[in-house]
């Protein structure tokens, strides 16, 4: 397991008689930009949560580079869970003390500056547009500097111009070598972030590679294609 | 956790409903209940009436909001997330609404002792400090284990209602039970409100002993266990499902 993070092998997860996930084998690998695709219920975010262990799999098993990857991950769920009548300082400062890390004011001002949110700190986060709430949301996930963040739909709901932000926010992430796997339905923000683009559809791995590999191994001409193409019943 | 404790305070005293309805409100009630009975025997039960039930719902009720909302907002899934143990978050969200409970207590003491009258000694306020913590925990468990129950806020409303109504009528809060049917004597006999009553009745009265609040409290006590057990078996983590234990899967150790 030289170069990856996360290795899942085997993965399945069942609701009652509903197979979620059947037998899904994953490696997220050291740097890479891995997307997660896939149709509304294939089960991305049952995958996200199986790799983040927030949930058990009914058998399979998933190994992480670290002995405490709680302590070198980040999560940004689809919803953007703020603490009721706190500000995005606060929330901040709350999730900073979630993982134990003991930060100045100064310095969190400086991470939701990074963020684009420095005029924003003392506004009510439930006060703040969309594509800033998006926005504290990858803050938090980014307070304990993580090796691995994990974006579920980080651009879901957001007009193009707040779109643009949150990759350019990914991007800068990914430049500095900090490993990123994310969901999305849009597959124009998947090609320009995406090292590696993973398909899923009923649980299981349908495609898995690069963008121009994807597109010359099922010859079409965009993600889109190739996304209607594997979606088709 | 301290951090934690801190920042959860300092938004509770920002949210003005919670202001209102956990400061002014019970204020507001003392005052106006008593100057209209004007009764010095009343006003003792008065005080006791109004400091419990506002433990009672200023605990449980505004927990089981507070928890429920959290919940659905995913903070607990991110929660989990992290490093940091839920039992700690807990402990820490307890903490700030029982320094507020002790903080909105001490408003509504003092209202009642320079307002109806009231004359308590150090010994009486020493132990309605231990009721009050003791109640504040067992309520606070009880507002957990609403939201635990519920699933949205229609539901918590409802649950919480259906808890806390019948345990503030079938207790002495207010008015005697001495006249009332047999069932509903016993029904006050088997939740731990009436004794957080009681218990609270003779910490203020001036005839109190230490030695009388000792068996309501015991039994507050055992309630506050149960509660809280009930609470953490019962807890979930999202608004789907419960959710088991994270990161049991095989590890293996840093590059």
């Amino acid at each position: 397991m030289e170069h990856s993070l996360i290795e899942a092998h085997g993965l399945v997860k069942a609701y009652g008689k509903r197979t979620i996930v059947g037998g899904l084998d994953l490696t997220i690998g050291k740097g890479e930009v891995l997307a997660i695709i896939g149709p509304n219920g294939a089960g991305k975010s049952t995958v996200l949560d199986l790799l983040l262990g927030l949930r058990q799999p009914d058998s399979g098993r998933v190994t992480y580079w670290t002995r405490h990857p709680h302590r070198h991950i980040g999560l940004q769920l689809q919803s953007t869970p703020f603490f009721p009548g706190f500000n995005a300082l606060e929330n901040l400062r709350m999730f900073a003390a979630f993982y134990g890390m003991r930060m100045k004011d100064r310095q969190l001002l400086a991470l939701l500056g990074k963020c684009g949110l420095g005029e924003s700190a003392k506004t009510d986060a439930s006060r703040l547009s969309g594509g800033q709430q998006k926005r504290l949301a990858i803050a938090m996930t980014l307070v304990h500097d993580p090796q691995l963040i994990f974006l579920d739909e980080p651009t879901a709901a957001l007009d193009p111009r707040a779109r643009r932000e949150i990759r350019d926010l990914i991007g800068m992430l990914a430049s500095s070598g900090t490993t990123v796997v994310f969901t999305s339905h849009d597959m124009e923000e998947v090609q320009k972030l995406a090292t590696r683009i993973v398909m899923i559809q009923a649980g299981a791995i349908q495609a898995s590679g690069t963008a121009d590999e994807l597109l010359s191994q099922h010859q079409v001409c965009s993600l889109e294609e190739l996304y209607i193409k594997l979606t088709e019943v | 956790m301290f951090t934690i404790f801190k920042t959860m305070l300092a938004g509770i005293f920002r949210d003005g409903h919670t202001l209102f309805w956990t400061i002014l409100f019970p204020l507001a009630m003392l005052a106006g209940l008593g100057l209209y009975f004007d009764n010095q025997a009343y006003s003792e039960r008065l005080l006791g009436g109004v400091l419990t039930t506002n433990v009672l719902f200023g605990s449980a009720m505004v927990t089981a909001f507070n928890v429920m909302a959290q919940r659905n907002r995913g903070v607990y899934k991110l929660l989990r997330a992290t490093p940091f143990k839920t039992s700690a978050f807990i402990t820490a969200m307890t903490g700030a609404r029982t320094a507020l409970t002790l903080i909105v207590s001490g408003c509504v003491i003092l209202m009642g002792v320079i307002i109806l009258g009231v004359s308590l000694h150090a010994l009486s306020l020493l132990m309605m400090l231990i009721v009050l913590l003791a109640g504040t925990v067992c309520f606070t468990a009880i507002g957990f284990i609403a939201a635990n129950l519920s699933r949205d806020e229609s539901n918590v409303n409802m649950i919480s209602n259906l808890i806390s109504f019948p345990m503030l009528f079938t207790s002495e809060a207010f008015y005697s039970l001495q006249n009332a049917p047999g069932w509903v004597q016993l029904l006050g006999k088997l939740q731990p409100f009436s004794y957080f009553v009681e218990a609270m009745s003779i910490a203020i009265s001036p005839e109190g002993a230490f030695a009388d609040i000792v068996m309501p409290l015991l039994i507050l006590i055992g309630f506050c266990i149960l509660c809280l057990a009930v609470a953490i078996l019962t807890f979930r983590w999202d608004s789907e499902r419960a959710a088991g234990r994270r990161f049991r899967q095989k590890q293996t150790s840093s590059y």
